[in-house]
């Protein structure tokens, strides 16, 4: 076959992906934003100035629980010959693939947008001013962090989705991704208190960490997306003939 | 055994803009093959049916006509070129054996979905809501709809563009018979200006609608032919009768049925003149077996 005379079909499907996937997965939308802004809230409420330094640990956590109706849509289509539909109208698997990556960033610029500008909202509100430990947290961690995290549980649960049988329940993707793509950042909080634990956490320790943390979601992240031409075949994507 | 050629006009290649040329394919999944060096041309407008048992490959051939699967071995073009161009792509209508209708839009949101895919006009949706009669089901969602509507809407797409050649993945399974029938009909119309390829397990249907049959078995094409040339060893008659008679003593008998064995179903007038000048009255006749089966044998 002539590969190199392919020519890729041009008509773009995020926004419909974007539509779909709050459609399908509205419950884990809701509930990430909902506990993202609850959680904001009581913090910059009744925490005070330490809303600066915890707040933001749990943001990429509310991120990928919330981004969760991309891989849903991606699931449901595979299963449902979808996919098989669209390799056949010219898309390809990569492109297919990006567009769950794409609508997964939506979503958490959503669920993080709302929860973050709320929360921040309340705590200026209180009379708090903006600290280097808050720009530090919000602006270095975690709005990155749960774009990262986000894409990793999305790839992480691409993968899973078209290595393994199609599956209901907590078994499937969408069952265990969430638990694992908040791994990295839950990992972030375990070492912050282990710091914290031994002693006071200086600003360049704090950087330190955080910097670390997000480079290796990063880095797990691109080895992931590089490996997907290889892995991401698209009798993988097929629906059960 | 006989194998896939050039069944139509010889003169008539592949290249003209039209047609399957399928040659020496060898495809499957995760290299385990599937189809072992499958050869055939289709040039001539016409519903060409699919048989094949189970596992045979029908769903496997399908998908590599339609550029899903990428042969291990031998090419697929469409119109005169390799599948893997957009061009060819876009001569083909793919209809899988699932619904494909996506999760989270209506019926007329997969609908335009499926148009914007395409490359349709907005206002074709309309149009195969109204040819297909599915507008009263436009508001619902997938989940909302019996296995037959979701098919209905399911093959509404293929008509939302028109294309040269149509990929039907056994398009009435889950159909009661009169959205079947109707769905044929459609088909039919279609295959008077297009290349149709129809896989089926219903063998009265594939006599039914079929002009040509190509039966796979193991992966491998082993009859492509004209229907009318396909004929089994045995053509038996069964009769229903109101009450039972001595004329129809040197019949067999299987359940409510007298059957007879013919060379042919050009003789069942004959047979059935004969009955009734003897007094016998006949509730029913129908063919017991249908040659095609002994495709599948």
């Amino acid at each position: 076959m002539n590969s190199s005379a392919t020519e890729a079909v041009s008509r773009s499907l995020l926004s419909v992906t974007v539509r779909r996937a709050w459609v399908t997965g509205r419950f884990f939308m809701v509930y990430g934003t909902a506990i993202s802004v609850l959680l904001g809230v009581l913090l910059a409420h009744f925490s005070g100035p330490s809303f600066a330094s915890s707040y933001p640990l749990f943001v990429p956590i509310f991120g990928v629980v919330g981004s969760m109706g991309g891989l849903t849509v991606f699931t449901s289509d595979r299963t449902k010959g979808v996919l098989e539909y669209l390799i056949a109208y010219g898309y390809s698997p990569g492109r297919l693939f990006a567009n769950v990556l794409l609508t997964t960033l939506v979503l958490v610029s959503f669920v993080v947008g709302i929860g973050v500008s709320v929360s921040l909202g309340v705590y200026f509100a209180e009379g708090h001013t903006a600290t280097s430990a808050l720009v530090i947290g919000m602006g270095v961690y975690a709005v990155p962090m749960a774009f990262g995290c986000a894409a990793f549980a999305s790839t992480a649960g691409v993968y899973w989705t078209t290595l393994s049988s199609p599956r209901q329940g907590i078994n499937s993707p969408i069952g265990l991704i969430p638990f694992i793509g908040i791994l990295p950042a839950l990992a972030t909080i375990f070492a912050i208190t282990a710091i914290t634990l031994t002693g006071p956490l200086s600003t360049t320790t704090l950087l330190l960490t955080l910097g670390t943390a997000i480079g290796l979601v990063a880095i797990v992240v691109i080895v992931l997306l590089a490996s997907m031409g290889r892995l991401l075949r698209r009798e993988r994507l097929l629906s059960p003939a | 055994m006989r194998s896939a050629t050039n069944l139509t006009d010889s003169s008539d290649s592949a290249g003209n803009g039209v047609g399957i040329d399928c040659r020496s394919v060898t495809a499957g999944y995760l290299g385990s093959r599937v189809l072992h060096q499958i050869s055939f041309r289709i040039t001539e407008p016409s519903i060409y049916v699919v048989l094949g048992p189970n596992g045979a490959g029908k769903t496997t051939l399908f998908r590599t006509l339609a550029g899903i699967l990428r042969p291990y071995e031998g090419e697929v073009y469409i119109g005169g070129e390799p599948i893997d161009r957009q061009s060819s792509r876009d001569r083909l209508h793919y209809l899988t054996h699932m619904d494909g209708l996506p999760d989270g839009l209506t019926v007329r949101e997969a609908l335009e979905f499926f148009a914007r895919a395409e490359g349709a006009q907005p206002r074709d949706v309309d149009r195969v809501l109204d040819q297909l009669e599915i507008r009263d089901l436009s508001t619902k969602f997938p989940s909302q709809l019996s296995a037959g509507q979701r098919k209905r809407v399911s093959i509404a797409r293929v008509f939302l563009r028109e294309r040269s050649i149509y990929l039907l993945d056994e398009p009435t399974a889950n159909l009661d018979p009169k959205v079947a029938r109707e769905t044929r009909e459609l088909i039919l119309k279609l295959s008077r200006e297009k290349i149709v390829l129809y896989s089926s397990h219903n063998l009265f249907e594939a006599r039914e609608i079929g002009r040509y049959v190509l039966v796979i078995k193991s992966g491998q094409i082993f009859r492509f032919d004209r229907i009318e040339n396909v004929r089994g060893s045995r053509y038996v008659l069964g009769i229903r009768v109101l009450q039972p008679s001595p004329a129809l003593a040197s019949y067999d008998h299987e359940g409510e049925y007298y059957l007879r064995e013919l060379s042919g179903p050009e003789e069942v007038p004959a047979i059935l003149r004969e009955l009734m000048a003897q007094g016998v009255q006949i509730r029913e006749a129908r063919e017991m077996e249908n040659p095609l089966e002994d495709l599948f044998t």
